[in-house]
């Protein structure tokens, strides 16, 4: 499985802010419309991935004054689902619509997706969201056409109250088709790479040792390696030039499940004592 | 232990992207607060159905009631999940997998089988009194009743894992306090609705038992939300501070456990006369019962604040 592994490797460094990715994600997928705000942060007025936004392009502004003059830089990077090597989400899917697929790529299926929104509770980044209101004449899965033939059967799926959950599919689509995913593609330099992770990995090693022969600071990989918490590393990883928390990523994300012995044996330790204490009080009397 | 004037995910300097949060609020309301309420009194029923003692004839009633009603329970909860997922269809893809690493799934799996255990009890109740034919009895063997109190254990408290066992910085700070929490809320609302039903029949003598069952369950459950508040440092404060936190203490520490507990030695300690006897055990009953509610509502609308924190997801809890 790990050989036929695809992601993504977003060199933040190459990202000029075009949200091309943002464009090609949208129109490939046929994903609504956000509609029109303007948040006054930046150039960014998508804000945030959603269930109906799965590319995002942050933009960072940092300024500072000294003796030296005005420094200023922009950070720009084009968020996405990571397709982490345990998800969250994945695990806390309680009807087995998010799967893995032949690509390593964690993957709703809309039709058996029951709009829980247990996986939006359980994404350490944010990323999965419920599709709130949907309207199924404007928005077809291009994978129910192309791939399974059974558009019919999605759309209803996805007429429901309350929506299903979306996110990144890495556009199983278009890669079972040959094709690579829209973002990577329309993407004009590159920051946006598509390909096997291992090779990805190798090729972000190498990018890393440039721009440090180069002298930019703080260059660092997130997700390349192990994030830490039982995550372990991320198949859409990303290289950074600032602390994860600017571009709006966990420092230190944790894998939900990890939680649960401590949590069934603090409940099992409750059940018991009551259940002694129920005990003598029914017996006594 | 994390000091408690540090916002949570580290120190006010930490950049954000904007003060925009980091992870997703949950889209949980009220359908999803009365889910988990009744899934912990489902569970607490459980328990004192196995307790009661069939010799004795009052004991005898109150299995028979407390039966029937946690079967009732058992049987509307996924109505009332259904009406949060939109289609009845929808709770149907919850029963095509079980994984052991989903509370969510976990959960649905053990109140379809409490329903069968309970469902079973209520046969032999029937049965034995001969509302039903006498021998679908042996269909519903004794086994049933502890098999009932385990799998009501598991409701109680896998609605505290599943909230704990999240990404939510809040609810994921208290993965060893709201599953126990939750258990002993249960219990208490339990043992209250047992309560209130057993004086709306005229079985009072089984009131004092509950109440007292009711009142270890009710300590312990202030026990743990106090040494909750103490160890959830900054990651608490959507739950234990402000106007939520009022409402907590107002609604679940005060008159959901302090003043039935208060009401509860009264009727042990005065003799009261019977009717009002009565309505002292059922206002009690009915004030654990709000406050069991309240907490459920509390933790779910602190999960949401929590989740809009800029700074709280940067640093998750272990």
């Amino acid at each position: 499985m790990a050989d036929m592994a695809t992601g993504f490797f977003t060199d933040t460094t190459l990202c000029i802010g075009c949200k091309a990715c943002e464009v090609a994600c949208k129109q490939w997928n046929e994903l609504p419309s956000d509609g029109f705000a303007f948040t006054g942060n930046s150039y960014d007025n998508t804000s945030e991935l959603s269930g109906t936004t799965w590319r995002h392009v942050a933009f960072v502004e940092q300024m500072s004054l000294d003796e030296g003059g005005l420094h200023d830089r922009w950070l720009m990077s084009s968020d996405v689902c990571k397709h982490c090597t345990n998800a969250g989400c994945l695990e806390a899917c309680p009807t087995g619509a998010i799967i893995r697929n032949e690509f390593d790529s964690v993957f709703i299926q809309p039709d058996v997706c029951n709009g829980c929104g247990y996986c939006v509770v359980s994404c350490p980044f944010g990323v999965v969201d419920l599709i709130e209101k949907f309207d199924p004449e404007g928005v077809r899965y291009n994978l129910a056409t192309l791939v399974e033939g059974r558009r019919e059967e999605h759309q209803t799926a996805l007429q429901g109250n309350g929506g299903v959950a979306g996110k990144c599919t890495l556009c199983y689509d278009r890669q079972r088709l040959g094709f690579v995913p829209a973002c990577a593609k329309a993407c004009p330099t590159e920051s946006i790479q598509f390909g096997n992770v291992d090779e990805l990995r190798e090729r972000a090693r190498k990018r890393v040792e440039t721009l440090v022969g180069r002298g930019v600071e703080n260059v660092q990989l997130y997700g390349a390696d192990d994030v830490g918490g039982g995550i372990g590393s991320l198949n859409a990883f990303f290289l950074l030039t600032d602390r994860p928390e600017a571009y709006n990523l966990p420092a230190q994300p944790v894998l939900p499940s990890t939680r649960q012995p401590a949590g069934y044996a603090s409940a099992a330790l409750a059940a018991l004592g009551l259940a002694l204490a129920g005990w003598m009080i029914f017996r006594n009397a | 232990m994390r000091d408690l004037t540090e916002p949570p995910g580290g120190e006010e300097t930490t950049p954000t992207y904007y003060e925009r949060p980091l992870l997703k609020a949950p889209h949980w309301e009220w359908n999803v607060v009365t889910y988990l309420f009744l899934g912990g009194v489902m569970g607490g029923l459980g328990l004192i159905q196995l307790l009661a003692d069939s010799s004795k004839e009052s004991e005898r009633r109150l299995k028979r009631t407390v039966r029937i009603s946690s079967f009732l329970l058992a049987a509307a909860n996924p109505a009332i999940l259904i009406t949060h997922l939109g289609k009845p269809e929808r709770f149907l893809n919850m029963m095509r997998v079980v994984k052991f690493k989903s509370p969510m799934s976990l959960g649905v799996w053990g109140l379809i089988f409490y329903s069968g255990a309970a469902g079973a009890n209520v046969m032999r109740e029937l049965a034995v009194s001969g509302v039903i034919p006498r021998w679908l009895r042996y269909f519903a063997p004794g086994l049933f009743a502890p098999l009932q109190a385990l799998l009501g254990a598991f409701t109680a408290g896998y609605t505290g894992v599943l909230l704990s066992a999240t990404a939510n910085p809040f609810w994921s700070s208290g993965k060893r306090h709201i599953p126990a929490a939750s258990v002993c809320s249960g219990l208490a609302s339990a043992c209250a609705l047992s309560t209130l039903l057993s004086v709306l029949e005229g079985n009072d003598e089984v009131t004092h038992k509950l109440e007292r069952l009711e009142m270890v369950a009710g300590g312990m459950e202030l026990s743990i939300l106090k040494h909750f508040e103490r160890s959830s440092g900054a990651y608490g404060k959507p739950f234990f501070t402000g106007s939520r936190g009022k409402r907590l203490h107002t609604y679940t520490v005060v008159a959901g456990i302090l003043a039935p507990m208060a009401l509860n030695i009264l009727g042990r300690a005065v003799k009261l006369p019977k009717p009002v006897d009565a309505a002292r055990s059922a206002i009690a009953s009915v004030l654990t019962m709000v406050g069991g509610y309240i907490l459920r509502e509390s933790l779910i609308e602190a999960g949401k604040e929590s989740a809009r924190d800029p700074r709280a997801a940067f640093i998750q809890p272990q």
